[in-house]
């Protein structure tokens, strides 16, 4: 994945969730609320390896709080803070 | 005419690779210990409880949901086991009253019946698979205590909450006697989209890291198994709201606000450890299995059978001096397991031996960790009933599981959560681990689930 910016991560998480992670209707958007949508204990570690074969971060879960869990764009922007040190 | 939604279910319903797995357990404890795998679940209700109503409702449901009382067979005494579903032939589960004439003491003790009913031998060929306890305490104005037993594999933890809740359901009138909220959960199981041969692979992977827990040895406090009588007890540790929304906050931040699982899994080791240091023993390793639920995602009612898989822990007594290293190394191999694809593996190997489920078992115990099971059972439930404030009325004062083990590993920690209030049943074989023993695991625990240091 080459210099990803808090968009692309955004669209990246979004696929994965949508496509290999979650059981989700077409309402599913990056700003729906992940644990209403499913996300639980097994499905966000799938979805951090994920993440990790995209972009060789792995975010610690402790760093997995229920703000930067609540979309896929707040998840985002933790990852890409991991990314950057910003 | 009306069509029920029984009169399309099949006759024979097969067990999950899980189930026979727990039907090896109870034939194995059958065999050795002379009792049966009984799994339970306690409410604390107030004032209210109608217990004829309560009859009535399991009769109801009894008729509707044939799976409650079907006995457990082989086709033809050779092939797979399976419910068998016959609606009518049998009676609703045995409701048991016990009444004492004062009212429920603050504090008192939980009545023995519940513990002795966790050591009964029931028949799953009998089709033994649940019933209740009930206990007045004077004559229901003083509240009554409700025990649900039943045989493990009949309800998984997360199935036998959303029982309790749909049995209420029903008796609101919110939904009928033949309404799962599953509808599909009845009608066998989807065909796996894996080939036979990938099966095969991903069973043999299983196998492989299972059989990698033998070095070193592991010890659990009872020690080997060998031909006891099982006799269960349990007691709770139960921490209030301002130390329970400590734990959580403790529990979200070093292991994670939806791992919080792997927190508490730390605390059990270490109290299970507290008492090796105090006898003066080396536990070799320790070997613990975490169940893993595998409801498929947007079809969380699944209510009856077991739908679970099983993360292996095998940690090395060095690092559980360090609370926050013993979290990092679980978190380490949660993912590992995880990666490696180990909890769909284990569902594989569980399919791969449903005709032989014993050979699974009797491999574990035997041959790898020479008579050892594991160190002890662990389970973490969450919210426990979340957001289910009465049962039939009653309010719903307190609430947890009781999780069965056999007497070797002896020991067995179930944990969940209710109306903020953290519950720990500790589920041990008499003897295997003494009063003082027991006051310093409490105390292991409450230290460390209280824990203000680390990260």
């Amino acid at each position: 994945m080459d210099e990803p910016t808090t968009e692309t991560l955004t669209k990246r998480i979004f696929e994965i969730l949508r496509d290999e992670i979650l059981n989700v209707d077409a309402g599913f958007s990056p700003q729906s609320n992940l644990v209403d949508a499913g996300l639980d204990s097994l499905a966000v570690t799938q979805l951090m390896l994920s993440i990790e074969e995209s972009t060789g971060v792995w975010v610690d879960e402790g760093l997995l709080t229920p703000e930067n869990l609540a979309t896929a764009e707040t998840l985002a922007a933790l990852v890409y803070e991991q990314l950057t040190g910003t | 005419m009306t069509i029920r939604l029984t009169d399309s279910r099949p006759a024979r319903l097969p067990l999950t690779g899980a189930d026979c797995f727990l039907r090896a357990f109870d034939a194995e404890i059958g065999r050795w210990n002379g009792a049966s795998h009984v799994s339970g679940l306690v409410l604390r209700l107030g004032p209210g409880f109608d217990v004829e109503i309560f009859r009535k409702l399991l009769d109801d449901v009894a008729r509707e949901q044939p799976i409650l009382g079907a006995p457990i067979r082989r086709r033809f005494g050779l092939g797979l086991p399976e419910y068998r579903l016959d609606p009518g032939r049998d009676g609703p589960p045995p409701v048991s009253v016990h009444d004492v004439d004062a009212p429920r003491a603050a504090g008192a003790p939980l009545p023995a019946i519940f513990s002795r009913r966790l050591n009964e031998r029931r028949s799953l060929r009998r089709g033994e698979l649940i019933r209740f306890d009930v206990v007045r305490y004077a004559g229901g104005a003083g509240g009554t205590e409700l025990a649900m037993t039943w045989m493990h594999l009949l309800l998984d933890g997360a199935g036998s909450e959303r029982f309790v809740q749909w049995l209420d359901e029903v008796h609101r009138g919110a939904v009928g006697a033949s309404d799962l909220p599953d509808p599909d959960e009845l009608r066998g199981d989807a065909p796996s989209s894996r080939s036979l041969a990938e099966r095969g692979d991903a069973a043999r992977r299983w196998k492989a890291w299972v059989d990698g827990f033998a070095e070193p040895p592991l010890r659990s406090l009872a020690g080997p198994r060998r031909r006891v009588p099982q006799d269960l007890r349990f007691d709770v540790l139960h921490l209030n709201r301002d130390e329970t929304e400590r734990a959580v906050a403790q529990a979200g931040r070093r292991a994670g606000f939806l791992t919080p699982m792997l927190f508490y899994l730390a605390a059990a080791i270490r109290a299970h450890h507290a008492v090796f240091e105090a006898r003066g023993v080396d536990p070799g390793a320790y070997l613990v299995p975490l169940p893993v639920n595998l409801r498929p995602r947007g079809r969380e009612g699944a209510i009856f059978r077991t739908h679970v898989s099983l993360i292996w822990f095998h940690v090395d007594p060095a690092v559980v001096g360090d609370f926050d290293a013993l979290i990092d190394e679980l978190k380490a191999q949660r993912r590992a397991a995880i990666k490696a694809g180990h909890v769909e593996n284990g569902v594989a190997a569980m399919e791969f031996v449903r005709s032989a489920p014993a050979r699974l078992y009797a491999r574990m115990a035997r041959s790898g960790t020479k008579g050892e099971l594991c160190s002890f059972f662990f389970a973490y439930t969450g919210e426990f009933l979340p957001g289910i404030e009465r049962f039939l009325g009653a309010e719903i004062h307190d609430g947890f599981h009781v999780a069965p083990v056999p007497p070797s590993p002896g020991s067995c920690m179930a944990m969940s959560i209710h109306r903020g209030r953290l519950n720990l049943t500790h589920v041990f074989q008499r003897s295997v681990v003494a009063d003082d023993e027991r006051r310093r695991m409490r105390d292991s625990l409450r230290r460390d689930l209280l824990s203000e240091a680390g990260r």
